[in-house]
Protein backbone atom coordinates (compact mmCIF):
# COMPACT_ATOMS: atom_id res chain seq x y z
CA UNK A 1 0.00 0.00 0.00
CA UNK A 2 2.94 2.35 0.92
CA UNK A 3 6.14 1.92 -0.56
CA UNK A 4 9.11 4.74 0.30
CA UNK A 5 12.39 4.05 -0.88
CA UNK A 6 15.34 6.27 0.13
CA UNK A 7 12.93 8.93 0.92
CA UNK A 8 14.86 12.73 1.52
CA UNK A 9 13.31 15.85 2.15
CA UNK A 10 15.61 19.56 2.74
CA UNK A 11 13.63 22.23 3.73
CA UNK A 12 14.55 25.99 2.13
CA UNK A 13 17.24 26.98 4.28
CA UNK A 14 19.10 23.80 3.89
CA UNK A 15 17.19 21.80 7.41
CA UNK A 16 16.88 17.74 6.65
CA UNK A 17 14.06 16.97 8.32
CA UNK A 18 14.12 13.63 6.43
CA UNK A 19 17.13 11.53 5.63
CA UNK A 20 17.04 8.06 3.75
CA UNK A 21 13.87 7.09 4.77
CA UNK A 22 12.98 3.34 3.96
CA UNK A 23 9.90 1.58 5.02
CA UNK A 24 6.60 -0.12 3.53
CA UNK A 25 2.87 -0.52 4.77
CA UNK A 26 1.34 -3.84 3.60
CA UNK A 27 -3.03 -3.80 2.84
CA UNK A 28 -4.42 -3.71 6.09
CA UNK A 29 -1.56 -3.03 8.25
CA UNK A 30 -2.04 -0.44 10.92
CA UNK A 31 1.13 1.09 11.62
CA UNK A 32 2.31 3.69 14.20
CA UNK A 33 4.72 6.17 13.08
CA UNK A 34 6.56 7.30 16.61
CA UNK A 35 8.37 9.81 17.29
CA UNK A 36 9.11 12.93 19.01
CA UNK A 37 8.74 16.49 18.47
CA UNK A 38 9.90 17.29 15.01
CA UNK A 39 11.00 13.47 14.56
CA UNK A 40 9.59 14.03 10.77
CA UNK A 41 6.78 12.34 11.10
CA UNK A 42 4.20 15.34 9.87
CA UNK A 43 7.06 15.93 6.80
CA UNK A 44 6.87 12.43 5.78
CA UNK A 45 3.03 12.15 6.22
CA UNK A 46 3.12 15.63 3.99
CA UNK A 47 4.35 13.84 1.13
CA UNK A 48 2.56 10.70 1.01
CA UNK A 49 -0.59 12.82 0.79
CA UNK A 50 0.84 14.70 -1.93
CA UNK A 51 1.20 18.25 -0.32
CA UNK A 52 5.03 18.60 -0.48
CA UNK A 53 6.90 16.79 -2.78
CA UNK A 54 10.39 14.90 -1.42
CA UNK A 55 13.79 16.15 -2.70
CA UNK A 56 15.09 12.71 -3.04
CA UNK A 57 13.72 9.39 -2.77
CA UNK A 58 10.99 7.17 -4.28
CA UNK A 59 7.27 7.34 -2.97
CA UNK A 60 4.71 4.99 -4.37
CA UNK A 61 1.45 4.72 -2.46
CA UNK A 62 -1.62 2.55 -3.93
CA UNK A 63 0.79 1.76 -6.76
CA UNK A 64 1.45 5.28 -7.63
CA UNK A 65 3.79 7.26 -7.38
CA UNK A 66 3.66 10.66 -5.75
CA UNK A 67 5.01 13.05 -7.46
CA UNK A 68 4.19 11.82 -10.80
CA UNK A 69 0.50 11.22 -10.28
CA UNK A 70 -0.93 12.88 -7.27
CA UNK A 71 -4.24 13.20 -7.90
CA UNK A 72 -4.44 9.79 -8.53
CA UNK A 73 -2.92 9.34 -5.13
CA UNK A 74 -5.04 11.47 -3.38
CA UNK A 75 -7.92 9.93 -4.96
CA UNK A 76 -7.08 6.99 -3.43
CA UNK A 77 -6.04 8.28 0.45
CA UNK A 78 -7.89 9.78 3.08
CA UNK A 79 -5.80 12.30 5.02
CA UNK A 80 -5.85 14.21 8.25
CA UNK A 81 -3.71 16.36 8.75
CA UNK A 82 -1.74 18.04 12.15
CA UNK A 83 -4.65 19.77 14.44
CA UNK A 84 -7.52 18.95 12.19
CA UNK A 85 -8.03 22.32 10.02
CA UNK A 86 -11.77 22.56 9.35
CA UNK A 87 -14.32 26.14 7.61
CA UNK A 88 -15.30 27.14 11.08
CA UNK A 89 -18.31 28.80 9.21
CA UNK A 90 -19.67 25.58 7.64
CA UNK A 91 -22.15 23.10 9.62
CA UNK A 92 -20.93 19.09 9.95
CA UNK A 93 -23.11 18.27 7.12
CA UNK A 94 -22.89 20.75 5.00
CA UNK A 95 -19.12 19.73 5.56
CA UNK A 96 -18.96 16.45 4.53
CA UNK A 97 -21.17 16.88 1.60
CA UNK A 98 -18.75 19.39 0.26
CA UNK A 99 -15.95 17.47 1.49
CA UNK A 100 -17.29 14.12 -0.28
CA UNK A 101 -18.10 16.60 -3.51
CA UNK A 102 -14.80 17.51 -4.09
CA UNK A 103 -13.49 14.08 -3.49
CA UNK A 104 -15.15 12.62 -6.50
CA UNK A 105 -18.57 10.65 -4.74
CA UNK A 106 -21.24 10.25 -7.25
CA UNK A 107 -24.28 12.70 -6.38
CA UNK A 108 -26.78 9.36 -6.12
CA UNK A 109 -24.24 7.79 -3.25
CA UNK A 110 -23.47 11.49 -1.23
CA UNK A 111 -26.50 11.03 0.98
CA UNK A 112 -25.42 7.63 1.56
CA UNK A 113 -21.64 7.59 2.33
CA UNK A 114 -22.09 11.37 4.17
CA UNK A 115 -24.96 9.63 6.33
CA UNK A 116 -22.56 6.35 6.65
CA UNK A 117 -19.51 8.41 7.71
CA UNK A 118 -21.27 10.74 10.39
CA UNK A 119 -22.77 7.25 11.71
CA UNK A 120 -19.75 5.96 11.78
CA UNK A 121 -17.57 8.64 13.89
CA UNK A 122 -21.31 9.11 15.62
CA UNK A 123 -21.78 12.82 14.48
CA UNK A 124 -25.23 12.72 13.63
CA UNK A 125 -25.93 14.59 17.14
CA UNK A 126 -23.74 17.67 15.77
CA UNK A 127 -24.73 17.01 12.09
CA UNK A 128 -26.54 21.14 11.91
CA UNK A 129 -24.05 22.37 14.76
CA UNK A 130 -21.58 24.92 13.14
CA UNK A 131 -17.51 23.05 12.58
CA UNK A 132 -16.72 26.62 14.82
CA UNK A 133 -18.43 25.86 17.54
CA UNK A 134 -17.71 22.12 18.31
CA UNK A 135 -15.57 20.40 20.90
CA UNK A 136 -11.62 19.06 19.96
CA UNK A 137 -13.15 15.63 20.20
CA UNK A 138 -15.64 16.59 17.82
CA UNK A 139 -13.48 18.21 15.43
CA UNK A 140 -11.45 15.31 15.51
CA UNK A 141 -14.31 13.38 14.82
CA UNK A 142 -15.32 15.58 12.11
CA UNK A 143 -11.73 15.16 10.07
CA UNK A 144 -11.75 11.18 10.73
CA UNK A 145 -15.23 11.53 8.53
CA UNK A 146 -13.76 13.38 6.24
CA UNK A 147 -10.83 11.42 5.19
CA UNK A 148 -13.07 8.51 5.38
CA UNK A 149 -16.22 9.96 3.28
CA UNK A 150 -15.12 8.78 -0.45
CA UNK A 151 -13.87 5.28 1.16
CA UNK A 152 -10.45 5.28 0.62
CA UNK A 153 -8.03 1.96 0.87
CA UNK A 154 -5.62 3.91 3.04
CA UNK A 155 -5.87 6.14 5.69
CA UNK A 156 -3.09 8.69 6.72
CA UNK A 157 -4.06 10.30 10.28
CA UNK A 158 -1.86 13.02 11.76
CA UNK A 159 -1.94 13.32 15.23
CA UNK A 160 -5.13 12.13 15.77
CA UNK A 161 -5.73 12.53 19.63
CA UNK A 162 -3.52 15.44 19.77
CA UNK A 163 -4.79 17.77 22.62
CA UNK A 164 -7.81 15.55 23.12
CA UNK A 165 -9.05 14.71 26.73
CA UNK A 166 -8.71 11.31 28.17
CA UNK A 167 -12.15 10.20 27.38
CA UNK A 168 -12.03 11.91 23.89
CA UNK A 169 -8.51 9.89 23.37
CA UNK A 170 -10.26 6.63 23.80
CA UNK A 171 -13.26 7.35 21.95
CA UNK A 172 -10.79 8.09 19.15
CA UNK A 173 -8.77 5.24 19.76
CA UNK A 174 -11.91 3.09 19.57
CA UNK A 175 -12.90 4.71 16.17
CA UNK A 176 -9.53 3.65 14.47
CA UNK A 177 -9.72 0.04 15.90
CA UNK A 178 -12.93 -0.47 14.04
CA UNK A 179 -11.95 0.77 10.81
CA UNK A 180 -8.76 -1.17 10.82
CA UNK A 181 -10.65 -3.98 9.54
CA UNK A 182 -11.69 -1.74 6.26
CA UNK A 183 -8.53 0.48 5.72
CA UNK A 184 -4.66 0.52 6.13
CA UNK A 185 -3.81 2.92 8.32
CA UNK A 186 -0.82 5.21 9.01
CA UNK A 187 -0.78 6.91 12.07
CA UNK A 188 1.06 9.38 13.74
CA UNK A 189 2.12 10.17 16.86
CA UNK A 190 4.22 10.82 19.84
CA UNK A 191 1.82 9.40 22.61
CA UNK A 192 3.31 5.39 22.78
CA UNK A 193 0.29 4.41 24.62
CA UNK A 194 -1.79 5.28 21.52
CA UNK A 195 0.57 3.22 19.13
CA UNK A 196 0.08 0.13 21.60
CA UNK A 197 -3.88 0.53 21.94
CA UNK A 198 -4.02 0.52 17.78
CA UNK A 199 -1.16 -0.17 16.06
CA UNK A 200 0.25 -3.90 15.51
CA UNK A 201 3.50 -2.52 13.77
CA UNK A 202 5.78 0.76 14.75
CA UNK A 203 7.69 3.14 12.71
CA UNK A 204 10.27 5.07 15.55
CA UNK A 205 11.40 8.14 13.25
CA UNK A 206 14.08 10.11 15.16
CA UNK A 207 16.05 13.36 13.48
CA UNK A 208 14.24 12.67 10.05
CA UNK A 209 15.78 8.92 10.43
CA UNK A 210 14.23 5.74 10.96
CA UNK A 211 15.19 4.06 14.19
CA UNK A 212 13.28 1.20 14.63
CA UNK A 213 11.02 -0.65 13.25
CA UNK A 214 8.97 -3.56 13.59
CA UNK A 215 5.84 -5.25 14.94
CA UNK A 216 5.45 -4.40 19.18
CA UNK A 217 5.72 -7.87 20.25
CA UNK A 218 9.24 -8.15 18.34
CA UNK A 219 9.92 -4.92 19.36
CA UNK A 220 10.04 -6.13 23.05
CA UNK A 221 11.63 -9.12 22.25
CA UNK A 222 14.62 -7.29 20.53
CA UNK A 223 15.08 -4.67 23.40
CA UNK A 224 14.03 -7.00 26.30
CA UNK A 225 17.35 -6.70 27.29
CA UNK A 226 18.26 -7.11 30.79
CA UNK A 227 16.37 -8.79 33.10
CA UNK A 228 14.35 -7.69 35.59
CA UNK A 229 12.68 -9.50 38.64
CA UNK A 230 10.50 -8.01 41.48
CA UNK A 231 9.52 -10.62 44.29
CA UNK A 232 8.00 -9.89 47.64
CA UNK A 233 8.04 -12.52 50.30
CA UNK A 234 7.56 -13.01 53.77
CA UNK A 235 11.10 -13.47 54.81
CA UNK A 236 13.70 -11.08 57.25
CA UNK A 237 15.75 -8.62 54.77
CA UNK A 238 19.23 -10.27 55.36
CA UNK A 239 17.91 -14.05 54.83
CA UNK A 240 16.27 -12.72 51.75
CA UNK A 241 19.62 -10.53 50.50
CA UNK A 242 21.79 -13.72 50.99
CA UNK A 243 19.20 -15.69 48.77
CA UNK A 244 19.16 -13.09 46.42
CA UNK A 245 23.08 -12.89 45.83
CA UNK A 246 23.51 -16.75 45.74
CA UNK A 247 21.75 -16.58 42.15
CA UNK A 248 23.72 -16.62 39.14
CA UNK A 249 24.02 -13.57 37.34
CA UNK A 250 22.34 -10.91 39.93
CA UNK A 251 23.85 -7.49 38.82
CA UNK A 252 22.05 -5.27 41.30
CA UNK A 253 19.80 -5.62 44.11
CA UNK A 254 17.59 -3.20 45.83
CA UNK A 255 15.33 -4.52 49.03
CA UNK A 256 12.97 -2.77 50.78
CA UNK A 257 10.49 -3.90 54.10
CA UNK A 258 7.11 -3.41 54.33
CA UNK A 259 5.64 -4.47 57.65
CA UNK A 260 6.12 -8.31 57.52
CA UNK A 261 7.07 -8.77 53.84
CA UNK A 262 10.09 -7.54 52.44
CA UNK A 263 10.24 -6.43 48.37
CA UNK A 264 13.71 -6.79 46.38
CA UNK A 265 14.20 -5.85 42.88
CA UNK A 266 16.72 -8.05 41.11
CA UNK A 267 18.53 -6.51 37.96
CA UNK A 268 20.02 -9.81 36.01
CA UNK A 269 23.12 -9.29 33.93
CA UNK A 270 21.57 -10.33 30.59
CA UNK A 271 18.25 -11.71 29.78
CA UNK A 272 18.55 -14.40 32.08
CA UNK A 273 15.19 -14.82 33.63
CA UNK A 274 15.36 -16.06 37.26
CA UNK A 275 12.05 -16.57 38.28
CA UNK A 276 11.89 -20.48 38.09
CA UNK A 277 14.81 -21.41 40.39
CA UNK A 278 13.66 -17.97 42.64
CA UNK A 279 10.31 -19.76 43.16
CA UNK A 280 12.42 -23.06 44.30
CA UNK A 281 14.33 -21.27 46.47
CA UNK A 282 11.76 -19.67 48.24
CA UNK A 283 9.59 -22.71 47.99
CA UNK A 284 12.45 -24.48 50.25
CA UNK A 285 13.20 -21.89 52.71
CA UNK A 286 8.89 -21.89 53.50
CA UNK A 287 8.53 -18.33 52.44
CA UNK A 288 4.97 -17.30 51.85
CA UNK A 289 5.05 -15.70 48.38
CA UNK A 290 3.03 -12.39 47.47
CA UNK A 291 4.13 -11.12 44.49
CA UNK A 292 6.68 -12.58 41.53
CA UNK A 293 7.07 -11.15 38.42
CA UNK A 294 9.50 -9.80 35.52
CA UNK A 295 9.00 -6.45 34.40
CA UNK A 296 9.77 -6.32 30.41
CA UNK A 297 11.19 -3.26 28.82
CA UNK A 298 8.03 -1.07 27.82
CA UNK A 299 7.60 0.94 24.48
CA UNK A 300 8.27 3.91 26.44
CA UNK A 301 11.99 2.46 27.81
CA UNK A 302 12.70 1.78 23.94
CA UNK A 303 11.02 5.26 22.73
CA UNK A 304 13.08 6.79 25.50
CA UNK A 305 16.65 5.16 24.72
CA UNK A 306 15.92 5.56 21.10
CA UNK A 307 14.99 8.67 20.57
CA UNK A 308 18.05 10.56 22.90
CA UNK A 309 15.03 11.58 26.19
CA UNK A 310 17.15 10.22 28.54
CA UNK A 311 20.03 12.28 28.00
CA UNK A 312 18.92 15.14 29.71
CA UNK B 1 -15.88 20.34 -13.48
CA UNK B 2 -17.92 18.71 -10.75
CA UNK B 3 -15.30 19.93 -8.78
CA UNK B 4 -14.81 23.55 -9.80
CA UNK B 5 -18.22 24.03 -9.11
CA UNK B 6 -17.87 22.55 -5.75
CA UNK B 7 -15.02 24.94 -4.96
CA UNK B 8 -16.92 27.74 -6.68
CA UNK B 9 -20.12 27.32 -4.39
CA UNK B 10 -17.95 27.01 -0.96
CA UNK B 11 -16.02 30.15 -1.85
CA UNK B 12 -19.18 32.13 -2.62
CA UNK B 13 -20.98 30.27 0.63
CA UNK B 14 -17.90 31.51 2.64
CA UNK B 15 -18.13 35.26 2.02
CA UNK B 16 -22.02 35.25 2.80
CA UNK B 17 -21.51 33.26 5.73
CA UNK B 18 -19.51 36.01 7.32
CA UNK B 19 -20.38 39.90 7.41
CA UNK B 20 -17.12 40.58 5.41
CA UNK B 21 -19.77 40.33 1.96
CA UNK B 22 -22.70 42.29 3.42
CA UNK B 23 -20.49 45.08 4.95
CA UNK B 24 -18.47 45.33 1.91
CA UNK B 25 -21.43 46.14 -0.29
CA UNK B 26 -23.06 48.13 2.04
CA UNK B 27 -19.92 50.24 1.83
CA UNK B 28 -19.97 49.92 -2.22
CA UNK B 29 -23.25 50.72 -2.73
CA UNK B 30 -22.54 53.29 -0.77
CA UNK B 31 -19.97 54.99 -2.12
CA UNK B 32 -21.61 54.31 -5.72
CA UNK B 33 -24.97 55.33 -4.51
CA UNK B 34 -23.91 58.50 -2.84
CA UNK B 35 -21.21 59.36 -5.80
CA UNK B 36 -24.54 58.45 -7.97
CA UNK B 37 -26.94 61.51 -6.14
CA UNK B 38 -24.34 64.40 -6.08
CA UNK B 39 -23.33 63.46 -9.74
CA UNK B 40 -26.59 63.06 -10.74
CA UNK B 41 -27.84 66.41 -8.92
CA UNK B 42 -25.20 68.76 -9.57
CA UNK B 43 -25.11 68.18 -13.43
CA UNK B 44 -28.18 67.95 -14.86
CA UNK B 45 -29.66 70.67 -13.00
CA UNK B 46 -26.07 72.05 -15.37
CA UNK B 47 -27.74 70.12 -18.20
CA UNK B 48 -24.66 68.10 -19.05
CA UNK B 49 -25.23 65.21 -21.08
CA UNK B 50 -25.42 61.75 -20.01
CA UNK B 51 -22.33 60.18 -21.37
CA UNK B 52 -20.84 62.86 -18.91
CA UNK B 53 -22.45 61.39 -16.09
CA UNK B 54 -21.38 58.03 -17.04
CA UNK B 55 -17.30 59.22 -17.14
CA UNK B 56 -18.16 61.18 -13.94
CA UNK B 57 -19.28 57.50 -12.25
CA UNK B 58 -17.70 54.93 -13.62
CA UNK B 59 -14.61 56.72 -14.57
CA UNK B 60 -14.79 58.83 -11.03
CA UNK B 61 -16.05 57.35 -8.18
CA UNK B 62 -16.07 53.79 -9.44
CA UNK B 63 -12.37 53.91 -8.75
CA UNK B 64 -12.90 54.77 -4.82
CA UNK B 65 -15.03 51.79 -4.79
CA UNK B 66 -12.55 49.48 -6.12
CA UNK B 67 -9.65 50.18 -4.82
CA UNK B 68 -11.30 49.55 -1.39
CA UNK B 69 -13.53 46.62 -2.22
CA UNK B 70 -11.14 44.82 -4.41
CA UNK B 71 -7.59 44.16 -1.34
CA UNK B 72 -10.68 43.20 0.96
CA UNK B 73 -12.40 40.94 -1.06
CA UNK B 74 -9.68 38.90 -1.70
CA UNK B 75 -7.17 38.83 1.39
CA UNK B 76 -8.38 35.97 2.48
CA UNK B 77 -8.38 33.90 -0.44
CA UNK B 78 -5.45 31.66 0.24
CA UNK B 79 -3.76 33.61 3.36
CA UNK B 80 -6.47 32.72 5.41
CA UNK B 81 -6.47 29.28 3.96
CA UNK B 82 -2.79 29.15 4.80
CA UNK B 83 -3.10 30.62 8.38
CA UNK B 84 -6.28 28.24 9.22
CA UNK B 85 -4.17 25.24 7.82
CA UNK B 86 -7.16 24.50 5.98
CA UNK B 87 -4.99 24.73 2.50
CA UNK B 88 -3.59 21.62 3.82
CA UNK B 89 -6.99 20.15 3.80
CA UNK B 90 -7.95 21.26 0.54
CA UNK B 91 -4.98 20.71 -1.57
CA UNK B 92 -4.35 16.77 -0.73
CA UNK B 93 -8.06 16.57 -1.40
CA UNK B 94 -8.26 15.51 -5.33
CA UNK B 95 -8.56 18.91 -6.99
CA UNK B 96 -5.56 20.42 -8.94
CA UNK B 97 -3.93 23.84 -7.74
CA UNK B 98 -5.05 25.42 -10.97
CA UNK B 99 -8.94 24.48 -10.16
CA UNK B 100 -8.57 25.98 -7.03
CA UNK B 101 -7.27 29.29 -8.34
CA UNK B 102 -9.59 29.40 -10.78
CA UNK B 103 -12.59 28.23 -8.46
CA UNK B 104 -11.23 31.32 -6.47
CA UNK B 105 -11.39 33.79 -8.71
CA UNK B 106 -14.62 32.83 -10.17
CA UNK B 107 -16.13 32.82 -6.54
CA UNK B 108 -14.49 36.28 -6.15
CA UNK B 109 -15.26 37.79 -9.38
CA UNK B 110 -19.17 36.43 -9.01
CA UNK B 111 -19.28 38.33 -5.93
CA UNK B 112 -17.59 41.41 -7.21
CA UNK B 113 -20.08 41.44 -10.42
CA UNK B 114 -23.23 41.04 -7.74
CA UNK B 115 -21.87 44.21 -5.90
CA UNK B 116 -21.98 45.62 -9.67
CA UNK B 117 -25.83 44.54 -10.54
CA UNK B 118 -27.85 47.31 -8.36
CA UNK B 119 -26.44 49.98 -10.34
CA UNK B 120 -27.51 48.50 -13.07
CA UNK B 121 -30.64 50.23 -11.61
CA UNK B 122 -29.08 53.65 -11.88
CA UNK B 123 -30.01 55.24 -14.98
CA UNK B 124 -33.14 53.30 -16.32
CA UNK B 125 -34.30 55.05 -12.54
CA UNK B 126 -32.78 58.48 -13.88
CA UNK B 127 -34.23 58.48 -17.25
CA UNK B 128 -38.01 57.20 -15.41
CA UNK B 129 -37.66 60.04 -13.35
CA UNK B 130 -36.85 62.09 -15.91
CA UNK B 131 -40.03 61.21 -17.87
CA UNK B 132 -37.95 59.08 -20.55
CA UNK B 133 -36.48 61.82 -21.93
CA UNK B 134 -32.66 61.04 -21.52
CA UNK B 135 -30.60 59.96 -24.24
CA UNK B 136 -30.10 56.51 -22.81
CA UNK B 137 -26.98 54.69 -24.68
CA UNK B 138 -27.80 51.13 -24.11
CA UNK B 139 -24.31 50.80 -25.59
CA UNK B 140 -22.47 52.45 -23.70
CA UNK B 141 -23.99 51.01 -20.36
CA UNK B 142 -23.08 47.56 -21.74
CA UNK B 143 -19.07 48.68 -22.84
CA UNK B 144 -18.45 49.95 -19.04
CA UNK B 145 -19.87 47.63 -17.65
CA UNK B 146 -17.64 45.25 -19.69
CA UNK B 147 -14.70 47.36 -19.08
CA UNK B 148 -15.65 47.18 -14.83
CA UNK B 149 -15.49 43.27 -15.22
CA UNK B 150 -12.28 43.21 -17.32
CA UNK B 151 -10.57 45.51 -14.78
CA UNK B 152 -11.88 43.66 -12.05
CA UNK B 153 -11.15 40.48 -13.24
CA UNK B 154 -7.24 41.73 -13.51
CA UNK B 155 -7.25 43.66 -10.05
CA UNK B 156 -8.93 40.84 -8.22
CA UNK B 157 -6.27 38.35 -10.18
CA UNK B 158 -3.77 40.40 -8.25
CA UNK B 159 -5.22 40.31 -5.02
CA UNK B 160 -5.32 36.54 -5.54
CA UNK B 161 -1.56 36.61 -6.14
CA UNK B 162 -0.64 38.43 -3.54
CA UNK B 163 -2.87 36.68 -0.85
CA UNK B 164 -1.31 33.36 -1.54
CA UNK B 165 1.87 34.78 -1.23
CA UNK B 166 1.55 35.10 2.92
CA UNK B 167 -0.81 33.99 5.37
CA UNK B 168 -1.51 37.43 6.82
CA UNK B 169 -4.81 38.99 6.01
CA UNK B 170 -3.75 42.68 6.85
CA UNK B 171 -0.33 42.12 4.91
CA UNK B 172 -2.39 40.48 1.58
CA UNK B 173 -4.80 43.51 1.87
CA UNK B 174 -2.08 46.67 2.45
CA UNK B 175 -0.07 44.69 -0.24
CA UNK B 176 -3.01 44.90 -3.11
CA UNK B 177 -4.00 48.29 -2.31
CA UNK B 178 -0.46 49.48 -2.32
CA UNK B 179 -0.01 47.71 -6.19
CA UNK B 180 -3.37 48.62 -7.29
CA UNK B 181 -2.90 52.10 -5.71
CA UNK B 182 0.06 52.42 -8.02
CA UNK B 183 -1.27 50.87 -11.20
CA UNK B 184 -4.20 53.12 -11.03
CA UNK B 185 -1.93 56.39 -10.74
CA UNK B 186 0.32 54.81 -13.21
CA UNK B 187 -2.79 55.32 -15.06
CA UNK B 188 -2.46 59.72 -15.33
CA UNK B 189 0.97 59.40 -16.46
CA UNK B 190 -0.03 60.05 -20.06
CA UNK B 191 -1.77 63.40 -19.25
CA UNK B 192 0.79 64.51 -16.13
CA UNK B 193 4.25 63.54 -17.15
CA UNK B 194 5.93 66.10 -18.51
CA UNK B 195 7.88 63.73 -20.48
CA UNK B 196 6.07 62.40 -23.91
CA UNK B 197 7.81 59.75 -24.10
CA UNK B 198 6.95 58.78 -20.92
CA UNK B 199 3.17 60.01 -21.86
CA UNK B 200 3.32 57.48 -24.99
CA UNK B 201 4.76 55.06 -23.60
CA UNK B 202 1.91 54.39 -20.49
CA UNK B 203 -1.08 55.35 -22.18
CA UNK B 204 -1.62 52.18 -23.91
CA UNK B 205 -1.16 50.78 -20.13
CA UNK B 206 -3.45 53.35 -19.13
CA UNK B 207 -6.87 51.97 -16.59
CA UNK B 208 -8.19 54.73 -16.07
CA UNK B 209 -8.02 56.19 -19.77
CA UNK B 210 -9.28 52.64 -20.61
CA UNK B 211 -12.03 53.25 -17.87
CA UNK B 212 -12.70 56.28 -19.57
CA UNK B 213 -13.25 55.13 -23.04
CA UNK B 214 -15.39 52.29 -21.95
CA UNK B 215 -17.87 54.47 -20.01
CA UNK B 216 -17.64 56.63 -23.49
CA UNK B 217 -18.94 53.27 -25.09
CA UNK B 218 -16.01 52.57 -26.70
CA UNK B 219 -15.00 49.29 -27.09
CA UNK B 220 -11.50 48.67 -28.22
CA UNK B 221 -9.73 45.02 -28.79
CA UNK B 222 -6.39 46.46 -27.24
CA UNK B 223 -7.41 46.91 -23.63
CA UNK B 224 -9.70 43.86 -23.62
CA UNK B 225 -6.72 41.84 -24.29
CA UNK B 226 -4.61 43.57 -22.47
CA UNK B 227 -6.90 42.52 -19.03
CA UNK B 228 -7.95 39.22 -20.07
CA UNK B 229 -4.06 38.43 -20.89
CA UNK B 230 -2.52 39.97 -17.44
CA UNK B 231 -5.63 38.31 -15.34
CA UNK B 232 -4.65 34.65 -17.17
CA UNK B 233 -0.82 35.64 -16.18
CA UNK B 234 -1.30 36.91 -12.91
CA UNK B 235 -3.85 33.91 -12.25
CA UNK B 236 -0.54 31.62 -13.69
CA UNK B 237 1.81 33.66 -10.99
CA UNK B 238 -0.70 32.13 -8.70
CA UNK B 239 -1.14 28.87 -9.21
CA UNK B 240 2.67 28.70 -9.88
CA UNK B 241 3.02 30.66 -5.92
CA UNK B 242 0.76 27.85 -4.75
CA UNK B 243 3.06 25.15 -6.37
CA UNK B 244 5.91 26.31 -4.69
CA UNK B 245 5.11 24.89 -1.73
CA UNK B 246 6.11 21.66 -2.85
CA UNK B 247 9.64 22.26 -2.87
CA UNK B 248 9.64 25.29 -1.07
CA UNK B 249 7.80 24.87 2.26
Amino acid sequence: MIDVENLVKTYSGGVKAVRDVTFSVGKGDVVGFLGPNGAGKSTTMRILSGFISPSGGRVEVCGLDVTKDSLGVRKRLGYLPESCPLYPEMRVGEYLRYRAELKGVAARHLKKRVTHVMGLCDLEAVRKRSLGKLSKGFRQRVGIADALVHNPDLLILDEPTIGLDPNQMRQIRALIRDLASEHTILISTHILSEVEATCDRVLMLNEGKIVESGKLSELEKRWAGQCRVKVEVRAGEEELRQELQALEGVESLQIETLKEFCRAELCMEDSRDPREELAERIHDRGWSLRELHREGRSLEDVFVELTGGGQE
Amino acid sequence: MIRFLTLWRRELGAYFSSAVAYILASFFLAVMGLGFWYIASARLITGAAVYDLFRALYGGVAWVAVLMVVPVLTMRSFAEEKRSGTLETLLTAPVSDWQVVLAKFAGVFTLYMLFWLPTLLYFPMLNRLNGGELPFDRGALAATYLGLALIGAFFLSVGLFLSSLTRNLIVAAMATFAVLMLIFLAGFLPEISPVPFIQEASRPFSVVLHMLDFSRGILDSRPVILYLSSTVWMLSACTRSLESRRWRS
